[in-house]
């Protein structure tokens, strides 16, 4: 009888779950088909460039072409009024679109601020002739959508004129927006200061936001390649694109957040992915200075564009012809207002876009700095910025000796059995033995950075407080050995990232920054063992840092080179605060300032607004991001900052044309860097620094005294001068000029050149006077 | 003949100018846009020095400018032609982007592929006009192969040529589009004869289709997507006239290097999903390029050197690609990729470090081993992980009897042939140097062994150590643990006992599944080299844990549910303890088989298969046994209840996958509400 039953509930539960099965496994079916078609619908719905968006705009409305003004109709420089007057330059002003002129008194030739009727070709429609004609562009949000365009010619507005000593202020209001601001335009000297203050901005329209302006987005243009010249955009050291007939060949042009792109708002995005696991596209440098320039070589006029305020949430933008229009146009533009997307769900399948609660409180500031005659080139604006950092106190003058660059890897992690086991490719015996090699090798002097020395290895983040891996050595012979090694002249240098927490080692339920839409932002890194990081607030920074830098000064010993918050600014909320990239930013200044008071501090490729606070550079980009629009790489940063700061180079061991590379360094006035194990780097094939492909001292211990004795000479011919010229030859000869009578000659084609009486041979440099 | 003898002098001067120029530099940018990897011989994919960089980008000859252009060829001398396709012109021009000449204007409809021979004949597959076009020099058309009327080629079949090559003898080979026979293969003569189908490629079946074909009607079958073979995307030919063929959907196969016979020279190779052109090298090695812009260099064995480039993520960077469709090497090792989408070519040129590498290839692959080694050095000086650079200098010290470092180098590589040769050669040194002390030792344990049970004879000095042993033989978890090496030698017996003896328990069986567990992963991990499935360095001990775990209790409660309603007499007891003992075997053997993992060559590899097969035949053996008896059943039940058991696991394996999913649904819900209703709050 049990057993009777026993089969029967057996065989009706078979039964049951099967049925069951079948249905949900069809039901399951069901519901993931329709996830992945809403997928599909949010990615489709996000992240169109504003551009083509505004184009998108335009082709709805009015796709014609408003033609060319009839030359009666004309706005022409006598419908301008004189507004001020400096020692060197006149500047006029048509109110009705605030356009402004600015003429050389010496030479006569002008920089006009927007688009004059004489020059339009009459191809764009009224929404780009409204762009192109007004000295103010305005994006507005209504509701939940960002691409209203407002301007002073499409848009009904009033303006309130009122002069000053040097220029005037125009209190523009739009009525149909409700919104205003005003705009302040004043002629220093050869200087021109243009600026919307934060206070003077209105919004009375609920729901309706400014979301980014632009002031004077046409200055200095010129139309297709009547004008030799180039445009100066701050990619990688510098980069230029000429004033040439680009031939429609480009659709876009370059734009790029200064200081990086804002994590709180933008996903990096990457859509493909090799074997869908590994990232091959590299990401564009960031914009570490906010400046950009305009040069018309053969009216030997131009400027050097500095965004004195606001730069935090500012873009710079250039676009070449063809870009949809035809002109060539370079310019700084604010966002103080943005929309982003906010998920209701893990799975990303429900959306709604939002808009920031509050603007951004910043004043606006762009200040363009004119050149004329032989300053009229890069070298000239180069020169330029790097007085007017000089003359602000932006940034002081460094110890600038002599140094090459050597750090090391301590130890990371990799995965064994279940824990994790060291892998260790450094010690502070290894580092010691080097040291004393070099020393006998003749190397007089020293800096190394020593990444993964802490506590767990490269990757355990955040450092807590000073304690070393005891697979290194352990704390004490570290402090032996930075003390030893200082007597010397050999600086060994701790490496901390004070940003990140990796969540596989340390508990990041709290402390670490969420995006604006409330969720935590996520590092994706791709990598063996750990695959994510988590940034920490910057008040968690603050603490974490001041207590590791009190405990390793305690220990008498104060190198530090600290990374991350170096190099990244963004927006972001935690318990359910707001902060601004100006927030952090000022933050991390604070906290920067005040370890360069305790320490010696060298930055790892540190934004432009901590210059001052660090005693190196690290990690000088030496070429741009190869955007297609690029014509010309040139050292504009390095020649800003050279004699001023210390400047070592991305690590020399990952170049693949090394010759080259060696080249490049001395044409920027860089030091050279290395990135050395004693151990061989194929240790860390199961490691998150399996990218650190070639390392081992031993193969590189040649190159590195061969490059100290090379770099040193040179170092000491130039003893802190500055660069005051650079010219690039047609026979691939490159001359930099120093104030102190020095030039150097860089040749890098494949055959030997005569330049100035001398031979230089191929691939190689000679050092010769300045003419 | 003559042919080939000019290649290799080329080859061998440009080679020698390489050597003698120390490379040639370039100012293109220093870091490219995109990364390099590589991939080692345990299937890690590393970063690498940059092979390629960006050189030039060619948007136009002279004022002619390209309209979706889809095929490029690349001849020796440098001038490239182009498939215009929406132009309907082959556009001809040179790396200065001057314009030479244009072919075809009026002629073409829809020139989707282009082919020059070495006398510049131009080849030209127009898909629209259903024809190849042969030109001559000058330009002038010579011929017009359209569809061949051989009744062998399919009549129903359309003739729409997309891709073309031509080899030495004039014969075409042709991809043609919707044609899944293979590639098409035409002679010159007689205005164009058929000479039939080459490579075909052959319909993949797994094991599902299969058995779907045999269940369903031929209605239903009928409604099944056909299974067409998939037929190559794109093709190309070397001097020797091997033919390179790239097809997607054919996974390992998708690329393929085809002698004359159509016999696939290539193994299984690291693919692209969506190749888009194929390209044979000046160094025996073969490039292929995906749409999405990834560019792949092989050796002529097809190991993967490099993978560089990418899809262009909107940033507008030169070197990143939209949509590729063809791919040309010229003889400076420049690679040519043609972009349809921008309309342009892109062109790559090696680095220093690739340099290095084709000159290393070149000096290896004709057996100038010693030779090779400098260029290798340099290799590993400048990434000490290149793979291909570690196998091949490890078989270099091989050549040299430098046996340590080839085994080294060869470990490093993952190249077993080189380890096993390497340490059968360090193994023969060590036995003729250690044979005699080997020897000595054998007999020195024999002696001292008989000498012990002489003394204990007469003086016994071992009864502790028996009292010691009959004491715990009296333990019951001690004694149950005997019975499982008596189970072992007799199933039969040691079943009944379990069954009615009173020999079911749960301490015994499992301090047996934790040896088992131990061994298991003892053996997995840290065996020899030789016998390794798992990389060096990887361990996922929890999961292996978790692993046997389940399986042991999902075998035990599967197999206790179905004996319950088929009148087993099994209880849970009985069944786990006779499904531990079954595991005796492998406990005993496993030690064996992992002394020998390290002493063995690959030469001497049946002694562990052999091993492994008697291990595994008995453990069945004596399961199947175990469960017929400690059940009572007959040999027919026993086979139906192990099919039962079969089929119960599998349901509640998919029970507990689908409950997850319903979970994962029910939790996504919830959280959803809950963060709309705190979104509308908070506004």
């Amino acid at each position: 009888m049990w057993n009777k039953v026993r089969k029967i509930i057996c065989l009706a539960l078979l039964v049951v779950l099967t049925i069951s099965f079948m249905s949900e496994v069809i039901l399951a079916a069901g519901i993931t088909s329709e996830d992945s078609k809403e997928d599909v619908v949010t990615s489709t719905g996000e992240e169109t460039s504003e551009e083509t968006k505004r184009e998108e705009e335009g082709a709805s409305q009015d796709d014609e072409a408003v033609g060319k003004v009839d030359k009666s109709q004309w706005v022409t420089l006598k419908d301008y009024d004189l507004v001020a007057e400096s020692e060197s330059y006149r500047m006029y002003l048509y109110s009705p679109r605030l356009s402004i002129i600015l003429e050389n008194k010496e030479t006569g030739e002008i920089i006009e601020s927007t688009l004059s009727d004489e020059k339009d070709d009459g191809t764009s429609n009224k929404t780009w002739n409204g762009y192109m004609k007004s000295g103010l562009v305005i994006n507005a949000i209504i509701g939940t959508t960002n691409t209203y365009q407002v301007d002073l010619l499409t848009t009904e507005n009033t303006i309130e004129l009122s002069y000053t000593d040097n220029g005037f202020s125009a209190q523009v209001y739009f009525p149909s927006y409700g919104f205003g601001l005003t705009v302040n335009v004043a002629l220093e000297g050869n200087e021109l200061v243009v600026g919307v203050p934060s206070e003077s901005i209105v919004e009375n329209t609920e729901g309706t936001y400014i979301s980014t302006i632009s002031l004077y987005p046409f200055m200095g243009y010129t139309y297709m390649d009547e004008e030799d010249g180039y445009m100066l955009i701050p990619d990688g050291n510098g980069a230029l694109i000429y004033l040439d007939d680009k031939e429609g060949r480009f659709n876009s042009g370059f734009s790029q957040p200064i200081y990086g792109n804002d994590i709180g708002f933008v996903d990096s995005g990457i859509t493909r992915l090799l074997w869908d696991m590994y990232d091959t596209v590299r990401k564009p440098n960031d914009v570490i200075a906010p400046v950009f320039g305009m040069i018309h070589s053969n009216k030997e006029i131009g400027y050097l564009g500095i965004v004195e305020e606001g730069d935090k949430r500012a873009s710079i933008e250039a676009h070449p012809n063809g870009a949809t229009v035809n002109y060539n146009r370079i310019f700084a533009k604010f966002m103080i207002r943005d929309i982003f997307v906010q998920p209701l769900n893990n799975s990303n399948t429900g959306t709604v876009t939002s808009v920031e609660r509050n603007r951004t409180d910043m004043d606006m500031q762009v200040r363009y700095i004119l050149v004329d005659g032989d300053s009229a080139d890069y070298a000239g604006l180069a020169v330029e910025y790097r007085n007017y950092l000089l003359e602000n106190n932006l940034v002081e003058l460094k110890d600038i000796s002599y140094n090459t660059r050597v750090d090391f890897l301590g130890a990371d992690r990799e995965e064994w059995l279940i824990f994790k086991k060291a892998v260790t490719m450094t010690t502070t015996d290894n580092i010691k033995e080097i040291y004393s090699e070099l020393e006998d090798e003749g190397i007089e002097s020293l800096i190394s950075v020593y990444k993964g020395w802490q506590k767990g290895g490269l990757y355990d983040l955040p450092i807590k407080k000073y304690k070393a891996d005891k697979s290194i050595g352990g704390t004490k012979d570290l402090t032996d050995l930075i003390k030893e090694a200082e007597e010397k002249d050999y600086n060994l240098y701790l490496y901390n990232d004070a940003l990140r927490i990796n969540p596989a080692e340390t508990n990041s339920t709290f402390n670490v920054v969420k995006r604006v839409n409330k969720r935590t932002y996520i590092e994706k890194v791709y990598k063996e063992v750990y695959k994510e990081f988590e940034f920490l607030t910057p008040a968690r920074t603050n603490k974490l840092l001041s207590n590791f830098v009190s405990s390793y000064t305690d220990e008498g010993v104060d190198n530090l080179a600290i990374a991350g918050i170096s190099n990244n600014l963004f927006s972001y909320s935690y318990q359910s605060n707001y902060y601004t990239r100006y927030d952090s930013g000022d933050d991390y200044t604070g906290l920067i300032s005040s370890m360069y008071e305790k320490t010696d501090l060298l930055l790892e490729q540190p934004y432009s607004y901590l210059w001052n606070y660090t005693d190196g550079f690290l990690d000088m980009p030496l070429s741009s991001s190869s955007y297609m629009t690029v014509d010309e790489e040139v050292p504009f940063l390095s020649m800003v900052l050279k004699g001023i700061i210390p400047m070592y180079s991305e690590y020399v061991n990952f170049e693949a044309n090394q010759k080259e590379y060696f080249l490049r360094m001395v044409e920027a006035g860089v030091y050279p860097s290395f990135y050395i194990t004693y151990e061989n780097s194929s240790a860390l094939v199961y490691t998150n620094s399996a990218d650190l492909y070639s390392s081992e001292y031993s193969a590189y211990k040649d190159t590195i005294v061969e490059y100290d004795r090379e770099f040193r000479k040179l170092a000491s011919l130039l003893d802190g001068a500055y660069i005051v010229d650079h010219e690039k030859g047609d026979d691939g000869v490159t001359r930099v000029t120093y104030d102190n009578g020095i030039a150097i000659y860089v040749n890098y084609a494949d055959s030997d050149a005569s330049v100035d009486g001398m031979k230089i041979p191929a691939m190689s440099y000679k050092i010769g006077d300045a003419r | 003949m003559k042919q080939r003898k000019w290649t290799i002098k080329i080859v061998a001067i440009f080679l020698l100018a390489v050597l003698l120029s120390s490379l040639v530099p370039s100012v293109a940018t220093a870091k490219t846009p995109y990364k390099t990897f590589t991939i080692d011989g345990y299937g890690n994919v590393n970063e690498t020095q940059t092979s390629y960089l960006p050189h030039k980008t060619i948007t136009k000859f002279g004022d002619e400018s390209f309209s979706g252009p889809s095929d490029m060829h690349v001849t020796k001398d440098g001038e490239i032609y182009i498939a215009d396709t929406e132009n309907a012109r082959i556009v001809v021009g040179n790396l200065e982007g001057e314009l030479i000449k244009t072919i075809g204007e009026g002629d073409l409809i829809t020139p989707k592929g282009v082919f020059v021979t070495d006398d510049k004949h131009v080849y030209v597959a127009d898909r629209d006009a259903g024809a190849v076009y042969e030109f001559d020099p000058e330009g002038e058309l010579l011929n017009t192969y359209t569809k061949p009327n051989n009744p062998l080629y399919g009549e129903r079949l359309d003739f729409l040529p997309l891709k073309v090559v031509v080899n030495d003898a004039g014969i075409m080979f042709i991809v043609a589009e919707s044609n899944t026979n293979g590639i098409v293969e035409i002679s010159p003569l007689e205005g164009g004869s058929f000479l039939g189908y080459f490579g075909t490629n052959f319909a993949s079946a797994d094991l599902m289709t299969i058995i779907y074909r045999t269940i369903l009607t031929d209605e239903q079958r009928g409604k099944m997507v056909s299974n067409v073979p998939s037929t190559p995307d794109n093709l190309a030919i070397d001097d020797k006239g091997l033919i390179y063929t790239v097809t997607r959907g054919d996974k390992e196969n998708t690329l393929k290097k085809l002698n004359i016979a159509g016999t696939n020279l290539l193994g299984k190779t690291e693919y692209d999903r969506i190749p888009a052109a194929v390209a044979p090298g000046n160094h025996d090695n073969i490039y292929v390029a995906s749409q999405q812009g990834y560019i792949y260099e092989y050796n002529g064995e097809g190991d993967l050197l490099y993978v560089f480039g990418g899809l262009d993520d909107g940033t507008q960077r030169v070197g990143l690609s939209t949509l590729v469709s063809a791919i040309q090497v010229d003889l400076e090792d420049r690679i040519y990729v043609l972009d349809t989408d921008k309309a342009q070519i892109q062109v790559y040129e090696p680095t220093e470090f690739t340099n290095l590498l084709h000159q290393a290839l070149y000096l290896y692959s004709n057996g100038r081993y010693t030779e090779s080694k400098e260029p290798l050095t340099e290799i590993l000086k400048m990434n000490s992980m290149f793979n291909y650079a570690n196998q091949a200098i490890g078989r270099a010290y091989f050549q040299e009897e430098n046996y340590e470092l080839a085994l080294s180098y060869a470990k490093l590589a993952n190249d077993e042939e080189g380890y096993s040769d390497a340490f059968w050669e360090i193994r023969n040194l060590w036995l003729q140097e250690n044979i005699v002390k080997l020897v000595g030792i054998v007999i020195g344990i024999w002696l001292v062994k008989k000498a012990l049970k002489l003394i204990d004879d007469k003086k016994n000095i071992f009864s502790g150590y028996r009292r010691l042993k009959a004491k715990l033989g009296e333990n019951e978890i001690i004694s149950n643990l005997k019975y499982a090496k008596h189970y072992m030698y007799h199933p039969i017996d040691g079943s009944y006992g379990i069954a009615r003896q009173n020999r079911a328990s749960y301490i015994a069986p499992t301090i047996i599944v934790v040896i088992f567990a131990i061994e298991f992963i003892i053996d997995k991990y840290l065996r020899g080299f030789l016998q390794k499935t798992v990389p060096e360095g990887r361990y996922e001990v929890l999961s292996d844990l978790g692993m046997i775990a389940i399986v042991i209790f999902a075998i035990t409660v599967c197999h206790y549910l179905v004996c319950t309603i088929n009148e087993g007499e099994g209880t849970v007891k009985k069944i786990y303890t006779f499904l531990a003992y079954s595991l005796m075997p492998y406990i005993l053997f496993v030690p064996i088989r992992f002394v020998l993992t390290h002493v063995l060559t690959l030469n001497e590899q049946f002694l562990i298969t052999m091993i492994t097969f008697l291990m595994v035949g008995w453990v069945i053996v004596i399961g199947v046994i175990g469960i017929k008896e400690v059940n009572n059943y007959t040999p027919k039940e026993t086979f139906k209840v192990i099919c039962l058991t079969i089929f119960t696991i599998l349901i509640m394996a998919l029970i507990l996958f689908v409950l997850y999913v319903l979970w994962a649904q029910v939790f996504g819900f919830i959280t959803e509400v809950i963060g709309e209703v705190v979104y509308r709050i908070v506004e």
